[in-house]
C-alpha cells in the first residue's frame, strides 16, 4: 500500500534522483507502522501478546532505568553501564541471525524496482528501524546510562552526543549484519558460511556465559573492571564510556572514545550501504549452488531412506533430515544448536567451573527445534495438510518430526556428555547427567509438539533478514519463551531429586535417574505429541494461515 | 500409453449418466476477512466426470472458495461436499478423493522433483515401490525427466506447475482442484498440462480450474462457473452459460458488468510516448 506510496513520492521529485532523506524516511515510517498495524489488525488474540510483550519490555525497561539512576554516582557504576552497553550491542548484532522478530520491518530488496539512490535508502531505513519496541528497551538503557555516568556540564553535553550515537550504532549493527547475513545465505559459497554465523552465536553467547560465571565467583563488579576498561574502548560502549571519562575530566580520552563510535558508526553504515547496493543489484546466486548440491546428493540419500520405516514416518523422516542439510534457515539453527550444545559445557569444564549437567545444554538447544515445526515448513504445509484427516495420522506426522530430531540429538547428548565427563573427570555423574538429558530431551519434544500445534507463526523464506513475518513477534517469542518456562517446570520432577540426591551425599542411588529420566522424559514426549495431535489435526486450516504469512 | 490410474472407485464412464453424486456440492458458503467479504453465499453444484472451469476476475473470489472447498480455508458459514462426502465432518473421505494444486502456496522447495512426489505418495499412504513407480510415469509424461533431480527451488513455473500437477495427481484422485494451473506458463508446458489433464478426464474423473483466461476455458471446459465479487454469476454447461454471445468473454463481460467501460482516456491524459521527462 505503501510502496505505491514511495514510488509516487519518486516520480513527484521528478528529476528522477529519487526522494530526499527526509521525505523517504517520513514514508518508511509509516510504511512500517501500517505494517506492523496491519499485522495486529488480523488478529486480536496476537493483539493481546503484542500489548502484553509491549508492556513487559516497558516495564523492565523501565525498571533498568530506575536501577540505573539509582546507581548514579556509585562505584560500579562505569564499569556496569559500559559492559551493559556492550552486552546490548552483542545482542544487537547477534538478533537478526538468531532471535525472531529481530526485523520484522522492511526488507529493502523489495524495493529494488524503485528509483531511490543508496545514501537517502539507508538512511531512510535506518530511522525507520528506530521505531519498534527493541530501540525503545535500547533507548532506555542508554539514556539510563548517561543518566548514571554524567556529572557536570560537559558531560551532560557529550551525553547529549553519545546517547544517539549509541543507540544508532546499535540499529546500523542489526542491519549491517542483516544484510551482510542476506549475502552470505544467497550466495553460493555463503551456503556453507551459513555455518560461520552458527558458530559466531555460539562464540558470543561463550563470552557472555564466561562473563556471568566471573561475575558470580569472583563476588562482585570489581572482578569485571579489567574487561570493563577495554570494552570503554569499543563502539557503542566507547560512546558511555566517553562520559564517564568527561566527568572524570579525562577530555582527551573522552573525545577519542566519541570519534571512535562516530568512526564505527560511518564504517558500519558503509557496510551496510554497500552490501545493500550489492543486493538490490546482482542476482540471487542460491539457486547455483543448489543445482550442484542435488546432483551430488542422490546416492547418500538414498541409502539413509533404507535405513528409515516405511510409509509416512519415513517420509518425513528424511524429508525433515535432507531440510537440516538443505535448506539455509533450518541448517543455520541445527549447527548454532549443535556449536552451543559442545562449547558451553566444554568451555566450562576446561575452566574448571563446570558441572556435567551443564551438558544438558546441547538437549535444550536441539530440543528447541521442535518449536514451531509447521512454520518451518512455510505455506507448503498444505502439502501436510492435504494429507492429515485424522488425529491418528497428525500423530504418525508429529512423532516422525520428533525422530527425526532424536535421530541426530540423542546420540549428540550422550557424546557431549561423555564428552564432558571426560574433561571433568566425572565419571560418576554420567549416568544422572544422562538421564535429566534425556527427560529435558522428552519434555521439549512433548511441548515443542504442543507449541507447533498452538502457537505457530510464519518463518518468511524469501528474505534472510526476518525469521518472523510482520506482527507474528510476539507469538514466536510466547512460543519460544513460554515453551522455555513450562519445560523448565516439567522437568522438575526430575531435576529436584537429582538436586536432592547430589545434596544429601547418597551417590550411590544417583544412577537412577538414568532410568528413571530415560522413562520420564518418553512418557511426557508421549504425552505431548498425544496432546498435539488431536489440537492439530482440527486445526489445519488455521495453522496453514498462521505459517503462510512469509 | 501407461495406465496410472491404479485401482479406481468403480470408474464411471466418459458417455455414461451421471448418476453418482455431484463431483462438488456447495451451499451457502460464506468467507469473511476483517470487513472484506470474499465469498458472500455461493451455491454450486459441479456434476462429476466433467472440465470444469471457474471463472472470474482478480479478487473475484476463486481461490478463497476452492481453499474452503478443498479443507486449506475454514469457511465461515455454509456445506461443502465433494463426491458426496462433507468436507469438514468427513475430511478422510474427501483428503483421500481429491487432488489439490494450489495458487500462492509452496512446495517443498528443498527437495528435488523426484523426492517431492516420493514423499507425497507415502504421505498419501500409498506404498513404496507404488509410488516410484507412478513417479516414474507421472515425470515422463509432464516432461520432467530431465530434471528429476534438481531441486524444485530451481525450477520454473511451468515446471513447478508441472511438478504440482504429478503430485495431485499421485494417489489417483476423483477430483482434481486447479487453481490458475495456467498462469504463468510458457505454450510448451500448457500444452503437456492440458494433454494430460485432458487423459484423466476422458477416464470420468473431474477437474474444477479456475482462470480469468476465457479463450482457455472455452477451449478446455464443458462446464463453467462464473465468479465476481464473491457471487456465482452464472454456472452451466458451456454452451447455456455463453448463451448468445459469440464467445466466453462477451458474456463474462455482460455478466459481470464491465462492457462499456470507455470512458477512461480522458483521466490518462498525460499518458504517452515523449511528453513525459526523463525517466531517470
Amino acid at each position: 500500500m505503501s510502496a505505491p506510496a514511495a514510488a509516487s513520492a519518486a516520480s513527484a521529485a521528478g528529476t528522477g534522483v529519487g526522494p530526499g532523506t527526509g521525505e523517504l524516511a517520513r514514508i518508511f515510517v509509516r510504511l512500517k507502522l501500517s505494517l506492523l498495524r496491519n499485522g495486529l489488525r488480523q488478529s486480536s488474540a496476537r493483539t493481546a501478546v503484542f500489548v502484553l510483550s509491549l508492556v513487559f519490555t516497558v516495564l523492565f525497561a523501565a525498571g533498568l532505568l530506575i536501577g540505573l539512576i539509582v546507581l548514579r554516582g556509585g562505584d560500579g557504576a562505569a564499569t556496569l553501564t559500559v559492559l551493559l552497553t556492550g552486552l546490548l550491542a552483542l545482542a544487537w548484532a547477534v538478533m537478526p541471525l538468531f532471535a525472531p522478530g529481530g526485523d520484522e520491518t522492511l526488507d529493502s530488496t523489495r524495493l529494488v524496482m524503485l528509483p531511490l539512490r543508496p545514501r537517502p535508502l539507508v538512511a531512510a531505513l535506518l530511522v525507520s528501524s528506530l521505531v519498534g519496541i527493541g530501540p525503545l528497551f535500547a533507548l532506555c538503557l542508554v539514556v539510563g546510562s548517561a543518566l548514571a555516568l554524567a556529572h557536570g556540564a560537559a558531560a551532560v553535553i557529550v551525553s547529549l552526543l553519545a546517547v544517539p550515537l549509541a543507540l544508532l550504532i546499535c540499529v546500523a549493527l542489526a542491519r549491517a549484519v542483516a544484510a551482510a547475513n542476506v549475502r552470505l545465505l544467497t550466495s553460493r559459497k555463503g551456503r556453507d558460511l551459513a555455518l560461520l554465523s552458527g558458530l559466531l552465536v555460539a562464540l558470543g553467547f561463550q563470552l557472555v556465559n564466561f562473563g556471568v560465571q566471573r561475575l558470580g565467583e569472583a563476588g562482585g563488579l570489581s572482578a569485571l573492571e579489567p574487561a570493563a576498561r577495554i570494552v570503554a574502548w569499543l563502539p557503542p560502549a566507547s560512546a558511555i564510556g566517553s562520559i564517564d571519562s568527561v566527568s572524570e575530566g579525562r577530555y582527551g580520552a573522552a573525545l577519542a572514545q566519541l570519534a571512535l563510535s562516530a568512526l564505527a558508526l560511518g564504517a558500519l553504515l558503509w557496510s551496510w550501504q554497500r552490501n545493500l547496493t550489492k543486493l538490490m543489484t546482482s542476482p540471487d546466486g542460491s539457486t547455483l549452488g543448489a543445482a550442484q548440491e542435488s546432483a551430488t546428493g542422490g546416492e547418500s540419500s538414498g541409502t539413509l531412506s533404507r535405513l528409515l520405516p516405511e510409509g509416512r514416518t519415513g517420509a518425513v523422516m528424511l524429508r525433515g533430515l535432507r531440510y537440516a542439510w538443505r535448506d539455509p534457515k533450518t541448517k543455520a539453527s541445527w549447527v548454532t544448536g549443535l556449536a552451543i550444545g559442545l562449547l558451553v559445557p566444554l568451555f566450562s569444564a576446561a575452566q574448571g567451573t563446570g558441572s556435567v549437567y551443564l551438558a544438558c545444554f546441547a538437549t535444550g538447544m536441539l530440543g528447541m527445534l521442535m518449536y514451531n515445526q509447521f512454520g518451518q515448513d512455510t505455506s507448503a504445509f498444505w502439502m501436510v495438510a492435504q494429507t492429515i484427516s485424522t488425529t491418528r495420522e497428525a500423530y504418525e506426522e508429529l512423532r516422525a518430526r520428533a525422530l527425526a530430531l532424536l535421530v541426530i540429538t540423542l546420540p549428540y547428548t550422550v557424546v557431549t556428555t561423555a564428552v564432558t565427563a571426560a574433561v571433568l573427570g566425572d565419571w560418576g555423574t554420567l549416568p544422572s547427567a544422562l538421564g535429566v538429558s534425556f527427560a529435558a530431551l522428552g519434555v521439549f519434544l512433548g511441548t515443542g509438539a504442543v507449541a507447533s500445534a498452538r502457537l505457530a507463526y510464519s518463518i518468511p523464506q524469501d528474505s534472510g533478514y526476518k525469521s518472523v513475518a510482520p506482527g507474528q513477534a510476539a507469538l514466536a517469542w510466547m512460543s519460544l519463551f513460554g515453551g522455555m518456562v513450562a519445560a523448565l517446570v516439567l522437568s522438575l520432577p526430575v531435576i529436584v531429586p537429582t538436586v536432592w540426591l547430589h545434596l544429601s551425599g547418597d551417590r550411590g542411588t544417583l544412577w537412577l535417574i538414568l532410568p528413571a529420566g530415560a522413562l520420564y522424559g518418553l512418557l511426557i514426549g508421549w504425552a505431548g505429541l498425544r496432546v498435539a495431535a488431536p489440537v492439530t489435526a482440527k486445526r489445519l486450516p488455521e495453522i496453514l494461515a498462521a505459517v503462510s504469512k512469509g | 500409453m501407461p495406465d496410472i490410474r491404479a485401482t479406481g472407485t468403480g470408474g464411471t464412464d466418459a458417455g455414461g449418466a451421471p448418476v453418482a453424486p455431484p463431483a462438488v456440492r456447495v451451499e451457502g458458503l460464506w468467507k469473511r476477512f476483517g470487513e472484506q467479504i470474499a465469498v458472500s453465499g455461493i451455491d454450486l453444484t459441479l456434476p462429476a466426470g466433467r472440465f470444469i472451469g471457474l471463472v472470474g476476475p482478480n479478487g473475484a473470489g476463486k481461490t478463497t472458495t476452492l481453499s474452503m472447498v478443498t479443507g486449506l480455508l475454514r469457511p465461515d458459514q455454509g456445506r461443502v461436499e465433494v463426491a458426496g462426502h462433507d468436507v469438514w465432518r468427513d475430511p478422510v473421505a474427501v483428503k483421500s478423493r481429491i487432488g489439490v494444486l494450489p495458487e500462492g502456496l509452496r512446495l517443498f522447495e528443498r527437495l528435488s522433483g523426484r523426492e517431492l512426489l516420493a514423499y507425497t505418495g507415502r504421505l498419501r499412504g500409498l506404498p513404496g515401490a507404488e509410488v516410484d513407480k507412478r513417479a516414474d510415469q507421472l515425470l515422463g509424461v509432464l516432461d520432467l525427466t530431465g530434471s528429476q533431480n534438481k531441486l524444485v527451488v530451481d525450477y520454473s513455473t511451468g515446471m513447478r506447475k508441472k511438478i504440482g500437477l504429478a503430485a495431485a495427481l499421485l494417489h489417483n484422485p476423483e477430483v482434481l482442484f486447479l487453481d490458475e494451473p495456467f498462469e504463468g506458463v510458457d505454450p510448451v508446458s500448457a500444452q503437456t498440462i492440458r494433454g494430460v489433464l485432458e487423459r484423466y478426464t476422458s477416464s470420468g474423473a473431474t477437474v474444477v480450474f479456475s482462470s480469468h483466461v476465457m479463450e482457455l476455458v472455452e477451449s478446455l471446459c464443458d462446464w463453467v462457473a462464473v465468479m465476481a465479487g464473491g457471487r456465482i454469476r452464472a454456472q452451466g454447461p458451456l454452451a447455456d452459460v455463453r448463451g448468445d454471445a459469440p464467445s466466453l468473454q462477451s458474456a463474462f463481460l455482460e455478466l459481470v458488468g464491465a462492457t462499456g467501460r470507455d470512458t477512461a482516456h480522458e483521466a490518462l491524459d498525460w499518458l504517452g510516448g515523449g511528453s513525459a521527462g526523463g525517466a531517470r
